[in-house]
């Protein structure tokens, strides 16, 4: 019954994450160090036909042992690799580098157990073999958890085959190697078998854009040598079922990355496992995250999630004192929400789980990843009387989620505060971050909601509907001298407040600010500068300031010529492939409004105005619309830019470019004023 | 009991004192003024106990004013198999001086220090970042470095960021009374010297130093702020002794920690005869050489003890044709020798500054290139890329003091200057305008020295990222590329060419009865760097180079020429600028030059570059008129 469960899931994934191709890919062998003259005669054509390396095959191989040391399963990888390098570029091809982790505590660790490696070149029609030296081979231990094992090949050339063999044995068995079939390079052939004891249950998630088969699933019979292990049974074999899966993908073409994506890993073809269970003989059946039930459970006893939150002290001594007689809800958020912000400062780093045991020693630290900080803030709003739940994330550099239950894939984490019958978004991960306004990279488009007291978690939607406005307004004179002057106002809301706050911060002082924000204003002088609510996030962002403008009309004959938008022109189009596999994802909806009145001197004519235009996509979820009106000696352009959701589909990509198209143009058309 | 009441007080008001160093409103409001970090306290004492041991300690506090300064919120130092760090401290105060935080030893972090470009170093460093939510504060730390084996010296170099300001610093020189040594130091700063029971101590200090305000194009803030460079005379390191009082010195302990046999095997022997049957003068012989070498051989960089000095074996290399740039310097010389050409491995500074003939030390080189001698001229080679034409350096070596390692010792010589004229641009483009508002254009371009190089890499792109690279970068209104192709001619010639012919499918507006044509259509001046008052530092153009644009444009039909601006001409120390248009026929053909001199300048002439930029950014966008035939 219980093995049905894995079956369930690898049948499930089957159907919906591996693509039906019409021809089977047939299983093929390779053998270490037989290499085929025709090998080096191998060339990809099509888009990768210039690539710097071809992946001649990779093949990897997971299986599980019981450890002589520990008496416990541990699980083995070994992989096999070969490139051959095309061109000087290639040459890293020929260095390799293989990352291993060690906890700090238990003992617990990685170990390579064997690895070999050569090199293949073709002379005078003999092949030569070059094989890794020993003083070829590094191991740099990175710092207390991570090393890397380095190796650098012998006599790599132009069109060397480069072979790679080796074998880990892992500890770690709640994760399991992820397997790419997709690289840098185009592959040929690439596989992956593995097999699974019936006492470990495993849940695979595919990903990607590439056809992957799975060309054999089977149980098997195999045995187990059990070792004695101290006072424990004594040593021998037992027999047990396993599940066998292999997958392979044929002529993969290399990943190339694209502008606005969230991260690559998203688009590669890989698998992975996370453990969903176990059952070792004579033991109870332990299930680990099957269901988002037994990750609630799961979570909420361990010691740096669930039982963190719980850990009031800190709160029960620092609320008081903090929230006085304070009894609005709203009141009560904010005041906890901002002493968070002011107190912790993050250390630019993610994680689910807190690196202190307790509240207390988060603050202590003064800083702390995105779990110390933001569980921190759940633990307070809690003690404080407002309910809040901790909303699991995966970032944007992380990837997207797959969306069934797979803990391993969250890697940050967000508060969900229910203050006086709504709800809101909290992230105190930064000062300039308010209620409903999270950082960028956590705006992945849904998030797990946690409720460690009900036990269940349920995903809420994380995307913003509301568009982060950059309001520009110049009101201007031009001088006969084809002098500017006047004002500019200047207002930002939510995320591009967010940019234009961490701008100014980020400066030594105001000058220095007012420096770098006229660095790319060629011409532009500015004095009576103000700017309002930069500390306040909740508040409308604005700067004021009065403006003087040179050089930035040109004369040509009689003719003054004059760029309406001045220093705020998409000057080029973001999107320049012809073809976008991927969706394109800006994150949050976006709203540019830019305004501009000019008057200009009796003695000029208007001779020359760009036409009125609107551009839009169907059903205006993105539109452009470029207005100019005139009276007297006035002349105002209006330039607005609509991108209103997030997220638009690779289908959408054609329109969306050409939107950034008759953007580019229209806004790079002149007035032109004709001196009488 | 009256004395420990006494003392007990004492200890009190000291402690109190000790408790509000750091408040803020301690530092002087002159040292605030654009400030992002004060340097509070700084010491530094290095003290020598003989020529390969020595101890460091050092001490400081850095008041965090903004953002702006939280790159200095962090302490990092490396240590190697030669040297060790104990005693790490670090505290952390708030605005008012209290502290606020103290942190653990096991709070430091541990980690490898491998530089970039390098498989594998011996380097590792303790590091620790202090974090903070509110500004300012003050960051406090110290630890003590001792060395088992020395190669240089510490230098002291208390302000050397736009922003910082400093309190005070000093750095306290101990050294043995048999030993010697020497200095270099910034002009004007005092240096103390007082005799200690066997030893010699010197003593350089500062204090009370503003903050400068960033300045653009800076070459650095040497002039403006104090520093001293120390460097050993003798010194002992892994198992070598040697004598840096003068580079003939310095070149001839390379030379000598450099003595395996370097033997090539056979197989290697004979590929060199083989090589060079057919070439007859020597340089015919290089090429053929540097050519196998550059084909055979790749850039793998492994620093561990002597091996940062000293190149690996001749034999070694032939047999894994890898190495870093020692290793594959000295394997081209022994390749050289075996053809009966001589040559000297050279020592340089690549991206550095030159070295100085008087001030003789380890640290003023960074990478290693081959000279060879010939009789009329002298041919450098880069050995470590696999693309350099031959006896190219590129601008991080050429122009520079640089160590030749001879058997008679060091020699100090100067590579070559690349001078404007051989760093140049030529472009021709063609550019055939229709009535729709669409052209088709052709943009014919060579490249040449650091030009060539700056555009090199192209070359070896793929044809897909190619395309990307050049729709970013070609500043043309709504592209679309045909073809692209870029050739090197010569193998042995920094020249470059690059053919692009792409069509836009609107350069002009459609239709009008007046169309507006931006002359120069791709070598445009974008930005003017902003002028400013009171500048300290030097600045520098980073090489000089030449561009010449020609751009022949054939007018749409129905269209006639109606203005086009006047002839400019530019000229000033920095450079000289001149841009044309003229009417030929149905065309507008328009010539523009620059060429700017390769030069430092003295901080009072910037306001005269910026205005130089100034005017070739207006003259760049000028636009040209066509009206509509009637």
């Amino acid at each position: 019954m219980k093995k049905n469960v894995v079956l369930f899931f690898l049948l499930l994934a089957g159907t919906t994450s591996i693509y039906a191709q019409q021809k089977p890919i047939s299983p093929k062998t390779f053998k270490y160090g037989k290499i085929e003259p025709a090998e080096f005669e191998t060339k990809v054509s099509g888009a990768d036909s210039a690539a710097r390396g071809i992946k001649l095959f990779d093949v990897g191989r997971c299986w599980f042992e019981v450890s002589s040391k520990t008496g416990s399963f541990v699980h083995k990888f070994e992989r096999h690799v070969r490139y051959k390098v095309m061109n000087k570029t290639g040459y890293d091809l020929a260095d390799f580098e293989i990352p291993l982790y060690q906890s700090t505590t238990g003992g617990s660790e990685e170990k390579l157990e064997f690895m070999d490696a050569a090199a293949y070149n073709m002379e005078n029609g003999k092949m030569v073999v070059s094989k890794i030296t020993k003083d070829a081979k590094f191991s740099e231990k990175k710092d207390k958890n991570r090393s890397i094992k380095k190796f650098t090949l012998p006599n790599v050339k132009e069109g060397t085959i480069v072979e790679y063999r080796y074998k880990i044995v892992s500890d770690f068995i709640f994760e399991l190697p992820t397997w790419y079939f997709q690289s840098s390079v185009p592959t040929l052939y690439s596989e992956f078998d593995i097999v699974i004891p019936e006492y470990l249950k495993y849940k695979p998630a595919v990903n990607g854009y590439v056809p992957i088969q799975q060309i054999k699933k089977e149980q098997i019979n195999t045995s187990y040598y059990i070792p004695s292990t101290g006072t424990s049974t004594s040593a021998g074999n037992i027999q047990a079922t396993a599940l066998e899966v292999k997958y392979a993908a044929e002529n993969v073409p290399a990943i190339k990355k694209e502008a606005f994506i969230t991260t690559v890993e998203d688009y590669i073809s890989k698998i992975e496992y996370e453990l969903t269970a176990t059952q070792y003989p004579g033991s109870m059946y332990k299930d680990f995250s099957s269901s988002w039930p037994k990750i609630v459970k799961e979570l909420t006893e361990e010691d740096k999630f669930g039982k963190f939150l719980s850990r009031n002290g800190y709160s029960k001594s620092t609320l008081p004192a903090l929230l006085k007689e304070e009894k609005d809800p709203e009141l009560k958020t904010e005041l906890i929400f901002n002493y968070v912000k002011n107190n912790l400062k993050w250390n630019d780093r993610y994680g689910i789980y807190t690196s202190s045991n307790n509240p207390k020693s988060v603050f202590e630290q003064k800083s702390g990843n995105t779990a110390d900080i933001n569980l921190s803030l759940c633990n307070m709003l809690n003690e404080g009387g407002i309910k809040a739940y901790p909303v699991l994330i995966s970032t944007r550099q992380n990837g997207t989620h797959p969306g069934y239950p797979l803990l391993s894939k969250f890697n940050s984490v967000i508060v969900l505060a229910e203050v006086a019958g709504k709800t809101h978004l909290l992230d105190a991960t930064d000062k300039h971050l308010a209620s409903d306004l999270i950082s960028t990279e956590n705006l992945c488009h849904q998030g797990l909601k946690v409720d460690p007291e009900n036990q269940v978690a349920e995903w809420v939607s994380l995307e913003e509907s509301i568009p982060s406005k950059n309001n520009i307004y110049y009101s201007l004179t031009l001088g006969e001298d084809n002098k500017l002057t006047g004002m500019l106002f200047l207002s930002y809301t939510k995320y591009a407040a967010l940019r234009q706050r961490s701008k100014y911060t980020a400066a030594t002082n105001e000058a220095d600010y007012l420096k770098d924000f006229k660095k790319d204003k060629s011409g532009l002088e500015i004095s009576n500068y103000k700017i309002e609510n930069l500390n306040s996030p909740n508040e409308l962002l604005t700067e004021t300031m009065n403006v003087t403008i040179e050089d930035n009309t040109e004369e040509a004959g009689n003719l003054t010529l004059l760029s309406p938008l001045l220093f705020d022109r998409t000057k080029e189009n973001p999107f320049k492939l012809e073809e976008r596999n991927y969706p394109v994802d800006f994150a949050y909806p976006i709203e540019e409004n830019f305004r501009i009145t000019i008057e200009f001197p009796k003695s000029y004519k208007l001779e020359k105005l760009p036409a009125n235009g609107k551009v839009k996509l169907p059903n205006n979820e993105a539109s452009f619309t470029y207005l100019f009106a005139t009276e007297d000696n006035k002349v105002s352009i209006t330039s607005k830019i609509n991108i209103l959701k997030s997220v638009f589909s690779a289908e959408e990509y054609h329109s969306l470019k050409e939107l950034f198209k008759n953007i580019v143009e229209k806004q790079a058309q002149q007035i032109v004023f004709k001196k009488s | 009991m009256k004395k420990l009441f006494l003392s007990t007080l004492v200890l009190i008001s000291f402690y109190a004192k000790a408790q509000n160093t750091y408040d803020i409103d301690k530092i002087p409001a002159e040292l605030l003024k654009d400030a992002s970090v004060v340097e509070r306290y700084e010491q530094q004492v290095f003290e020598i106990k003989n020529q390969s041991t020595a101890t460091y300690t050092y001490k400081t506090a850095i008041s965090i004013l903004n953002k702006n300064g939280e790159n200095a919120s962090s302490m990092a130092e490396f240590y190697n198999r030669f040297s060790s760090i104990h005693n790490l401290k670090a505290a952390m105060y708030d605005a008012k001086g209290n502290k606020i935080k103290e942190y653990k030893s096991s709070d430091f972090k541990d980690r490898s220090a491998i530089s970039d470009g390098s498989i594998y170093e011996d380097g590792r460093m303790k590091q620790l970042d202090f974090l903070n939510t509110s500004f300012p504060y003050t960051i406090e730390y110290s630890y003590t470095k001792e060395y088992t084996g020395i190669t240089g010296y510490p230098s002291w170099y208390p302000v050397s960021e736009f922003g910082h300001a400093l309190e005070k610093s000093e750095y306290i020189f101990r050294i043995p009374e048999n030993m010697t040594f020497k200095y270099l130091k910034s002009t004007g700063l005092k240096t103390d010297s007082v005799k200690l029971k066997d030893k010699i101590e010197y003593k350089w200090s500062c204090s009370n130093i503003k903050a400068l305000e960033y300045e653009p194009l800076s070459t650095g803030l040497r002039n403006v702020m104090p520093w001293v460079n120390v460097a050993p005379n003798q010194f002992e390191y892994d198992n070598t002794a040697g004598n840096l009082e003068n580079w003939k010195n310095v070149g001839l302990w390379l030379n000598n920690i450099n003595n395996d046999p370097q033997l090539l095997p056979p197989n290697v022997k004979s590929k060199v005869a083989a090589l060079i049957a057919e070439a007859k003068t020597p340089s015919e012989k290089i090429a053929k050489l540097y050519n196998y070498l550059q084909s055979n051989t790749r850039y793998v960089s492994v620093q561990l003890g002597i091996g940062g000095f000293k190149p690996t074996a001749a034999d070694k290399v032939a047999s894994v044709n890898y190495g870093d740039c020692k290793a594959l310097s000295n394997y081209m010389k022994a390749l050289l020798k075996e053809a009966d050409i001589n040559s000297y491995l050279t020592v340089i500074g690549y991206d550095m500054p030159s070295m100085n003939p008087n001030f003789a030390s380890l640290n003023q080189a960074n990478h290693m290139i081959l000279c060879v001698p010939l009789q009329k001229d002298t041919i450098w080679l880069e050995c470590t890329s696999q693309h350099a034409p031959m006896g190219y350096l590129g601008e991080g070596c050429a122009n520079k003091n640089v160590l030749l390692v001879t058997p008679e010792g060091g020699k100090l010589v100067r590579t070559p200057l690349y001078k404007p004229e051989d760093n140049f641009q030529k472009r021709k483009i063609k550019v055939d305008m229709t009535e729709q508002g669409t052209a088709n254009i052709v943009i014919n371009t060579e490249y040449g020295a650091a030009q060539f190089d700056d555009n090199f890499s192209m070359t070896l792109r793929e044809p897909t990222e190619q395309r990307k690279r050049l729709m970013n970068n070609l500043g043309i209104p709504n592209i679309e590329l045909n073809t692209i192709s870029y050739v090197q001619p010569e193998k042995n010639k920094p020249l470059l060419k690059e053919d692009i012919s792409l069509k836009s499918s609107q350069l002009l507006s459609k239709g009008a009865d007046k169309l507006l044509l931006t002359l120069n259509l791709l070598n445009r001046r974008e930005r003017v760097p902003p002028k400013m008052e009171n500048r300290k530092t030097y600045f520098s153009v980073p090489f000089g180079y030449q561009d010449e644009d020609e751009i022949v444009y054939t007018l749409p039909k129905g269209y006639q020429v109606e203005f086009l601006p006047k002839e400019v001409v530019i000229e000033s120390e920095f450079g000289k600028y001149t841009a044309k248009a003229v009417v030929k026929d149905n065309t507008i053909v328009y010539t523009r030059t620059q060429t700017m001199n390769n030069r430092k300048y003295a901080p009072e002439k910037y306001n005269s570059i910026v205005d130089f930029y100034k005017k070739i950014y207006q003259s760049d966008k000028v636009k040209g008129v066509l009206a509509k035939v009637n």
